[in-house]
């Protein structure tokens, strides 16, 4: 069982307007195993992505306090390529797009980050696993050869992070906002991809404004997020309630003065 | 800068003992008298004017073509070949169903004695407008050269190799190359021109393509071009286009050292058309000044140029795209697009595209840029565990992809890969 743990998170960017850092979390705290779903929910703004994005270790993101734990050591200072080969995944809101290299090239390459010289994987075995993963997600073979995400709709640069989910299998996956822009096919696809990987081997933080793809891919723990910090964590549950109340009773229930910039 | 008495004498006496014809005798005088006379190629934006490249001190005949060997009766299997060092030829490979189609390929000191017409006929013929300092200097002191005539209908499908090897193992060696190229109406012809340098001594090299294409023929030209750090480079390649016909090339140019070069194809036949694609990577103190044109002179003529360069280091790289459609050419198109990707806030790289259009009924566009590596694209890579270096070759590769998966050999474009993949992780 692996564990990821997020103490007291302060994380700051730097705030171009004002000159001078901005914070955005303002004292996170977390605790992953393998094995757990977790959501993490709240209105826009609030600093979701920035968690996943420092979780990471996107350069934007200043950490100021605390620390992140992946199996008790801290990642904080490891470099993105590393912190990935420990066995984190973040699946982008949006992924970028790479000319002149080809999915298939660019999957191979980061299977093969991951395996020793003497180790790199087969040219049948990454097919077999790749056809099997591709059936999964009702993804077309030529995408395979296209080059990295260019041109793909926002619907298939979706479906191609689940499919490089698939086939790294990382200990911890963060999915931000893996459920904008699909619609109910796509969603369905997607949710049956991360279905796929949970068991004892997996952990993954869903970051979802809505509750949505979480009839899908029921989480077993929901955060809510709200003004850089974690107001409140229960079951599934909490999601439903959620939606009915919305974030305003939320707020108003923790006495919390933030701007709500979509009051629902 | 001046001719003495004894460096023109010495000239004459050799060309004269080498039994060159007279007309050539006599052309490289003018062109001797010439060089004093003209300026450089103007590269836009890129200062080259102290480079001395037409040194006046010495000068080496053409060999004759006694040392080499021709294999001939080799079977077609074979692929054509030409190896040449310094001005020596060393191996000259034809197959036998492509020598009997009167193909022609040999050094120049053999074409000027046994094809001397041939040769009369084509020579400078694409180089017309090419009035500067440094095409004159080729003229004058020539001391490496090769000749291809392909006849009408012939198709050469395989890829002819020329191998070219400088000699760079004594001082004031520089190597004067031009390569004549012929194609007849109807005809095909694919060349591959790899160009390096032997020994570490500081020498010159101007090495001139010149490419004459008849009605309806084409050209598909690739240049490897992998000149060392030592040698100060200045290289043409000019092709003349009939009616209908198409000359394309794809120039990979990963000299080491310092180079001026100047690419232009004229699309003078209805009909014509070009594809100009340069590739090119400049590393260290490097400095590189590209110009690439394509001039459309018929009507309905075709033109496009594609440029991407890296630059590493305090290196500097400017592209020039030089579209130039004529009076009278209407219905011409002439699209461009030249880009360069900065690995380093030290280099100096410039990617300036210039229309020039004389007539109104034609299409041209253009794109131009000058960045960095995308940041983005690199976390992107790097959060799925690939490290930064190959990361970074990725997203460079990615960049020349467009250029290098439109190579149609497969060995070529292996060529390449590994060529761009030493430059970028040496440097040199």
């Amino acid at each position: 069982m692996a564990t990821l743990e997020i103490k007291n998170l302060h994380v700051s960017v730097a705030d171009e307007e004002a000159n001078q850092p901005k914070e955005i979390l303002k004292g996170v705290n977390l605790l992953m195993r393998t094995g757990e779903i977790h959501a993490i929910m709240g209105p826009n703004g609030t600093g979701k992505s920035t968690l996943s994005e420092t979780i990471m270790g996107q350069p934007a993101y200043q950490v100021t306090q605390g620390d992140i734990l992946l199996d008790g050591e801290s990642i904080l200072e490891m470099p993105v390529d590393e912190r990935a080969r420990r066995g984190l995944f973040l699946a982008m809101q949006y992924p970028a797009e790479i000319q002149g290299v080809t999915n298939a090239e660019f999957l191979r390459a980061a299977m093969n980050a991951r395996r020793t010289e003497a180790n790199q994987i087969g040219v049948m075995e990454f097919l077999t696993t790749l056809d099997h993963n591709l059936a999964l997600l009702n993804m077309d073979e030529a995408m395979i050869e296209r080059y990295l995400n260019e041109g793909f709709s926002g619907g298939e640069k979706k479906r191609n992070e689940i499919l490089q989910l698939l086939m790294i299998k990382p200990a911890f996956a963060l999915l931000d906002e893996i459920d904008s822009g699909l619609d109910i096919d796509a969603l369905q696809v997607v949710s049956k991809g991360v279905n796929s990987l949970r068991g004892d081997q997996f952990g993954a933080l869903i970051i979802t404004h809505y509750q949505r793809l979480l009839k899908y891919i029921v989480p077993d723990v929901v955060h809510i997020m709200m003004d850089g910090r974690i107001v409140k964590t229960g079951g599934a549950e909490l999601a439903k309630q959620l939606e009915n109340e919305g974030y305003a009773g939320l707020r108003d229930e923790f006495n919390l003065s933030v701007d709500l910039m979509d009051e629902n | 800068m001046e001719i003495t008495p004894e460096f023109r004498s010495r000239l004459i006496t050799m060309a004269k003992q080498n039994k060159e014809p007279d007309w050539f005798i006599k052309q490289r005088l003018q062109a001797l008298q010439q060089v004093v006379q003209l300026n450089k190629p103007v590269i836009q934006r890129f200062k080259y004017q102290n480079w001395d490249l037409t040194p006046l001190t010495e000068f080496i005949p053409l060999t004759t073509a006694g040392a080499f060997s021709t294999d001939n009766a080799s079977p077609s299997a074979l692929n054509p070949r030409l190896i040449q060092f310094e001005s020596t030829t060393i191996r000259v490979t034809l197959p036998t169903e492509l020598l009997s189609q009167g193909v022609i390929v040999c050094d120049l000191m053999t074409a000027l004695h046994q094809y001397g017409d041939l040769v009369a006929k084509y020579w400078g013929q694409a180089l017309k407008d090419n009035s500067d300092q440094l095409t004159k200097y080729n003229e004058a002191l020539v001391n490496n050269g090769i000749f291809i005539y392909v006849p009408e209908e012939v198709n050469s499908k395989q890829v002819l190799q020329l191998e070219l090897k400088s000699n760079s193992k004594h001082e004031q060696q520089p190597f004067i190359s031009r390569v004549l190229i012929v194609t007849q109406a109807n005809s095909r012809l694919n060349i591959m021109q790899h160009q390096i340098t032997s020994g570490t001594q500081v020498n010159l090299a101007n090495c001139v393509v010149e490419v004459v294409a008849a009605e309806n023929s084409r050209v598909e030209f690739t240049a490897l071009d992998e000149m060392a750090a030592q040698t100060l480079t200045y290289l043409q390649r000019q092709a003349v286009v009939g009616p209908n016909a198409r000359v394309n090339w794809s120039i990979g140019l990963f000299n080491y050292g310092d180079t001026v070069a100047n690419f232009n194809t004229n699309l003078m036949g209805q009909g014509s058309s070009s594809e100009a694609k340069v590739v090119a990577i400049s590393a260290q103190k490097q400095r590189l000044g590209i110009n690439t044109g394509v001039t459309n002179g018929g009507q309905h003529t075709e033109g496009r140029i594609a440029q991407r360069g890296i630059l590493l280091d305090n290196s500097e790289l400017v592209f020039n795209g030089i579209g130039h459609i004529l009076h009278g050419a209407s219905g011409a198109k002439a699209e461009q697009e030249n880009r360069v990707l900065m690995m380093s806030n030290q280099a100096h790289g410039n990617a300036n595209p210039m229309l020039l259009i004389d007539e109104n009924d034609v299409v041209a566009g253009h794109a131009a840029s000058v960045g960095q590596v995308d940041q983005q694209q690199l976390y992107y890579l790097m959060s799925r565990g690939i490290d930064e270096e190959t990361a970074k070759r990725m997203v460079i590769r990615g960049f020349l992809g467009t250029i290098l998966s439109e190579l149609d050999n497969k060995s070529v474009r292996k060529q390449f890969s590994e060529t761009i993949e030493r430059k970028l992780t040496n440097g040199y």
